[in-house]
């Protein structure tokens, strides 16, 4: 549902999310460093591949597709760009 | 007659090639007849604003994923091994964090001023025609360097894959790229892109499936790797994959790759919320498989290429040398449009920007400062030309190829990024952000980072990216103190 927002609202709102999105970054960057670099010593393996392997590559990929659900469907809110189309 | 059968056997083969570049052309065309009547800047250049959450999605990744994704990249997999997958991983974040930052912004901006391109939001913010200038002369300078890139590239694959000549393939899908590009323009290059990012998909899944085939099978590669390159098991790689690596990677194609203008142009370009959301998760999930699919698969080639990159003349000669050694001639053909469509795709995304920086804010806005207004029917030529023109420049520099072409390719990709990081990340949501501060960080970062980049400066052995990105932050930051406060009515517009 789009909402008729005023510019201040606006703003306010795309700063939000753009701050969601940067703690984002930041919780991906900890998950990549914990599930790569923290767990090179185990022994584990997982299809033939080390457990740092397949988490650091695999896992921070589906890891990453969270991220984007939580952010564009939990988070963010549809707002109306109430652009004037100048194509017609 | 056994010449001229051979000759009619490898045209064949290079059928759906030909096909596929016929469809792109195709595309362009019946774009150009939908556009018609409508505000051709607009559709030129941004595509009206009507793009939906897949093809915005689509578009970004195939702009995003270069011929180095598809070659050079792999080729270093095999090389280094699991390492250096854990490295290239941290590209799923580039679609989430460029639409989730600048996505909604830059849409907002781009409506309330009529914007079309980057710049025009820059020009608006900073009251600047110089820095406007500059952003435009950086765009078209770096963009043409990472395009020659793509070309040279793109050839240089297709002239080991299919036997034909470098200047064959050149012909073949360059010139196709630039004619496409300039008759359809940007809501061509976003269908086209759409079409390329399938078709790289399907391309890694048939390399991948080859390649295991005629590797013995998943468990046999592994097995067998696992033996005889220990090193590959290991993040650093035995001392192969440094932490400088990671450390940079994460700035050049992660962090830093959100002020592209290839990428953020994106952002004026699609028709609703709704679409940017589900392009974030789309894009998200593309780019992951595209760039695990691929890096995988160059590790899974030690199962057909047994000996070390440089027996294969270099880690660029991996992917190529794979797939003749494992795919059946007859599919040839149809692998090697997977790694041409992640060429073509960043070439017109590249073209369609630069072409823009050009008309839109050199040509027109020199015009509507002189108060004149240019017919419509001349500015559709003049686009079209410009576009044209740009492309056939880096068609033939790419003819006669510069050394050391993939330095280049990432020497643009660092100098747009410390050019553009701040001014748009400051600028857009930082009130305290001015001309002056804007105007050093581009031109004084820009400068220092080319002058490393020449010079060979490193700090603690990291890529100069990350000299030129603090440079450019320090040099922003001593601006805005030091400079002109930006206008109450400006701050207005864009802070309300």
């Amino acid at each position: 549902m789009k909402e008729k927002l005023s510019d201040a609202e606006k703003f306010s709102l795309v700063k939000r999310e753009a701050i969601y999105t940067g703690l984002a970054l930041v919780g991906l960057i900890i998950f990549w460093l914990i599930v790569g670099f923290g767990t090179a010593s185990i022994e584990e393996k997982i299809f033939h591949l080390p457990l740092w392997a397949f988490l650091g590559s695999i896992g921070v990929w589906f890891f990453a597709i969270f991220i984007s659900f939580i952010l564009s469907k939990k988070l963010f809110r549809d707002v109306d760009l109430e652009g004037k189309d100048d194509g017609k | 007659m056994e010449n001229n059968f051979y000759a009619l056997h490898s045209l064949i083969l290079l059928l759906p090639l030909i096909i596929f570049m016929a469809i792109m052309v195709g595309i362009s065309i019946f774009v150009r007849h939908k556009q018609a009547g409508k505000n051709f800047v607009s559709s030129y250049f941004v595509g009206n604003r009507e793009l939906g959450g897949f093809v915005l999605a689509m578009t970004t990744v195939a702009t995003y994923s270069s011929v180095s994704s598809f070659v050079g990249g792999p080729g270093m997999a095999y090389q280094i091994g699991f390492g250096w997958i854990y490295m290239a991983v941290v590209q799923v974040t580039a679609i989430f964090l460029v639409l989730g930052i600048f996505g909604k912004r830059v849409a907002l901006l781009a409506r309330k001023f009529n914007a079309v391109t980057v710049v025009d939001i820059i020009r608006e913010r900073f009251q600047s025609d110089f820095l406007a200038a500059v952003s435009a002369f950086v765009i078209v300078l770096f963009f043409c360097g990472t395009m020659t890139a793509q070309f040279v590239g793109g050839a240089k694959l297709f002239a080991a894959v299919t036997g034909y000549n470098y200047e064959a393939g050149l012909i073949l899908f360059g010139l196709v790229v630039v004619i496409y590009t300039s008759i359809g323009g940007f809501r061509a290059v976003a269908l086209t892109d759409t079409l390329c990012a399938l078709i790289m998909m399907a391309g890694i899944v048939l390399i991948l499936h080859y390649v295991l085939k005629a590797g013995g099978g998943y468990e046999n590669i592994m097995m067998t790797l696992e033996q005889n390159n220990p090193e590959m098991f290991e993040p650093f790689s035995f001392g192969n994959m440094p932490w400088t690596i990671y450390f940079t990677q994460w700035l050049l194609v992660g962090i830093c790759t959100i002020a592209l203008p290839q990428s953020v142009v994106r952002g004026i370009s699609y028709k609703d919320t709704r679409g940017l959301h589900d392009a974030m998760l789309i894009g998200t999930v593309v780019v992951g498989f595209m760039n695990i699919g691929i890096n995988f698969t160059g590790i899974l080639a030690h199962g057909i290429l047994p000996g070390t990159a440089a027996d294969y003349g270099g880690v660029d000669n991996i992917i190529p040398t794979a797939i003749v050694t494992a795919m059946p001639k007859e599919l040839v053909g149809f692998a090697i449009i997977g790694p041409l469509a992640a060429s073509i795709s960043t070439i017109s995304g590249l073209l369609i920007v630069a072409s823009s920086a050009i008309v839109k804010d050199v040509y027109m806005h020199y015009k509507q400062k002189k108060s004149q207004t240019v017919e419509s029917s001349k500015l559709k030529i003049l686009s079209m030309a410009t576009t044209a023109v740009i492309g056939g420049i880096v068609f033939f520099i790419a003819l006669t190829p510069p050394s050391l072409i993939w330095l280049i390719n990432m020497f643009a990709f660092g100098g747009l990024e410390t050019a553009f990081f701040w001014t748009l990340l400051l600028g857009l949501f930082w009130k305290g952000a001015n001309k002056f501060g804007a105007e050093l960080s581009m031109i004084g970062g820009t400068i220092i980072y080319c002058a490393t980049q020449a010079a060979g400066f490193k700090i603690l052995n990291l890529h100069q990216i990350t000299i030129g990105i603090t440079c450019s932050l320090i040099l922003f930051l001593i601006g805005s103190y030091f400079g002109k406060k930006t206008d109450e009515e400006t701050l207005k517009k864009f802070f309300a």
